[in-house]
């Protein structure tokens, strides 16, 4: 029996949307992923986003391997905040309580300022306070 | 679920509890005081005569605020030690001040606000800019607060931030609004006494219970940096945050009018005792977030550390207690600054430009209006927590209102001591100052700012008035009607 054009395309096209639809739901609920990572630091602490789960395991290691990588945080939260890491490549994964494998990564470069820029706004901050102090005691004086 | 919500341990129950019954007390302090308040100077400077206890009391709880009790546990986590000792330099700012606050009263025994001696000493130009420094100050530190408020009452009881922070909010605009200044010192003493009793059981239970030697050994293996002297953001940090802290209270009207309403021998010992006995208080705060790794504690949003470690550590008993003393670290300072504010912008905005003849009735009436209009400006900003660009963490908020105030501090110091300094100089420093220490905010970090304004505020300062110096006769800062056109123009040229 003939299936007419019309009908044909249509059909094509349901198929198609149908297909569509079931790949985008199932990015939905697949992996938990990381939320705009930062790629380097030089406060000295920087926040992680992610989202896509119930539960989640992070983990954190400071080589390209994973050699010395630990488990950081288990739970709910959706972000945590990181700080008093050294200079140095860290990296984190992400992925379901439970799940086997991980989902997602980040790579952040952890460059603290240099120690000239951090020793020259203390010398300013120094001789700004000494010029405070004098210009209270001198004005007490002469007022 | 939240993140917060994950920790809650406070019951709702419990947590609404304390919000109501505290709410009513304060509320009720707030109206017993303020009774007998019948003009706008009783209102705004409860009568000129505040006593050593009550004006110490008053001094050093506005000044542990959500700086101390929730922004230096924050910086601990963030800078380490240095953050946490860095924050206690602010003690700097009040010991400063006490100088400061005898030579107002003297020079001023008819003064209302720290833009009247702005506009008498500066003149216009300078009195304008200085009000929008001050008024930006003043809003940035209303909506931390308020902020402060509803994080703590979502991270320890799992309540709504918007929930509670409009009810902390509500509760301090009203006690304000019918004690004025009366009811805001008199419920400063006694949350001074909650503070400090409360603080000192949180850090010896968090030693009690975790111990030094597990607070090191975990910090050393995860984050190592918090212990390190050689912290370079940390390094930059130090000067940074005792000008913020010289900048606010040298500028803020918040400690202008405590001067003008303390007796007339009082203030410089007030303001000297007050910053000795604050001193210790955000390096015993802070400490509990040094605690952190040794408890494996997740903190999603750094201004939570604070709340979210005491509540792990001490239980519901220490959820409860943390409760209290921020609730009243929060509505001490809250309080303080929609006086303040109102006081600010009733003289210096409602009468300084929109109605020059106003009565003492109608800027009476005025300074309850603006309190209620101040709270729900608040209110609409701090709602949009971590929503806009600009408005982040406690100490985003906060820092970012540094570059203006540190720029504000030598105008301050050189109108009160250099009879020289040039007016139009003066609050080109302001501007100069504020603009380049947003700058440093926004290309080094928040920890920068407020240095680099008091900088540049300094070196514009001391140009100008080196290339064209005015001679200033302070007389003229004693008119007896603070608010008579006359002297803006003698003072100002």
């Amino acid at each position: 029996m003939m299936i007419p054009v019309r009908l044909r395309c249509r059909s094509l096209l349901w198929s198609l949307l149908v297909l569509v639809g079931l790949t985008l739901s199932a990015q939905g609920i697949a992996d938990p992923a990381f939320d705009s990572p930062p790629e380097t630091d030089s406060a000295g602490f920087f926040k992680l986003n992610w989202d896509g789960a119930e539960r989640f395991e992070l983990e954190q290691a400071s080589g390209p391997e994973y050699e010395d990588a630990r488990i950081i945080y288990r739970g709910s939260d959706t972000r945590t905040t990181i700080s008093g890491l050294p200079n140095g490549e860290y990296r984190f994964r992400i992925r379901e309580e439970g799940a086997e494998e991980w989902a997602d990564q980040a790579v952040v470069v952890v460059e603290h300022h240099p120690l000239g820029r951090a020793f020259l706004f203390f010398a300013l901050g120094a001789a700004l306070f000494v010029v405070l102090i004098l210009a209270i005691a001198r004005g007490r004086r002469l007022a | 679920m939240t993140a917060a919500e994950e920790v809650a341990i406070l019951p709702e129950g419990i947590a609404w509890g304390i919000l109501i019954a505290f709410g009513i007390l304060w509320v009720i302090l707030g109206w017993y005081l303020g009774r007998k308040n019948k003009t706008a100077e009783d209102h705004m400077l409860a009568g000129r005569n505040v006593g050593l206890a009550l004006a110490t009391a008053t001094a050093m709880a506005t000044w542990v605020t959500a700086n101390t009790t929730m922004t230096a546990p924050q910086l601990a986590l963030q800078l380490g030690v240095w953050g946490m000792f860095g924050y206690s330099l602010g003690a700097l700012g009040l010991i400063l001040f006490a100088p400061l606050a005898r030579r107002i009263r003297e020079l001023m025994p008819h003064g209302f606000t720290s833009g009247d001696f702005i506009r008498l000493r500066f003149g216009k130009f300078t009195w304008r800019v200085f009000l929008v420094v001050s008024l930006i100050y003043a809003f940035g530190w209303l909506v931390s607060l308020a902020m402060a408020g509803g994080v703590l009452i979502n991270a320890l009881a799992g309540i709504d931030y918007r929930v509670g922070m409009t009810v902390i909010l509500t509760v301090c605009v009203l006690y304000t609004l019918l004690g004025g200044l009366r009811a805001v010192i008199g419920t400063d003493f006694v949350q001074t006494i909650i503070i400090v009793l409360g603080v000192a059981f949180i850090a010896w239970l968090t030693i009690d219970k975790v111990g030094f030697e597990a607070i090191h050994f975990n910090l050393m293996e995860e984050r190592p940096q918090l212990l390190n002297l050689l912290f370079p953001a940390a390094i930059m940090f130090l000067f940074n945050n005792l000008f913020f802290g010289v900048g606010e209270i040298f500028h803020s009207n918040v400690w202008w009018s405590r001067a003008f309403a303390f007796g007339r021998s009082v203030g410089f010992r007030a303001y000297l005792l007050a910053g000795l006995l604050w001193l210790p208080i955000p390096i015993v705060a802070g400490f509990v977030a040094l605690a952190t790794p040794a408890l494996g504690i997740n903190v999603p949003v750094a201004d939570m550390v604070g709340p979210l470690v005491a509540a792990e550590v001490l239980g519901l008993t220490g959820a409860i207690v943390v409760f209290i003393v921020v609730f009243a670290a929060l509505a001490s300072s809250l309080d303080s600054l929609l006086a303040a504010t109102s006081d600010l912008v009733t003289r210096d905005i409602y009468r300084g430009h929109i109605r020059n003849r106003a009565s003492d009735h109608e800027q009476f009436r005025a300074t309850k209006v603006i309190v209620v209009l101040l709270g729900l400006v608040t209110w609409a900003a701090a709602s949009y927590r971590g929503e806009l660009p600009v408005i982040g963490s406690l100490a985003e908020v906060l820092y970012f209102t540094g570059a203006f105030v540190a720029s504000a501090i030598w105008p301050v110091v050189a109108g009160l001591y250099w009879r020289r300094a040039n007016p139009t100089g003066a609050g080109l420093s302001m501007i100069a100052g504020t603009t380049l220490g947003l700058v440093s905010y926004f290309t080094i970090g928040f920890y920068v700012a407020a240095l680099v304004g008091a900088a540049v505020s300094l070196a514009v300062l001391v140009l100008s008035t080196w290339l064209a110096p005015r001679d200033f006769d302070w007389r003229l800062l004693a008119e007896a009607e603070p608010h008579s056109a006359a002297p803006v123009t003698r003072g100002a040229r």
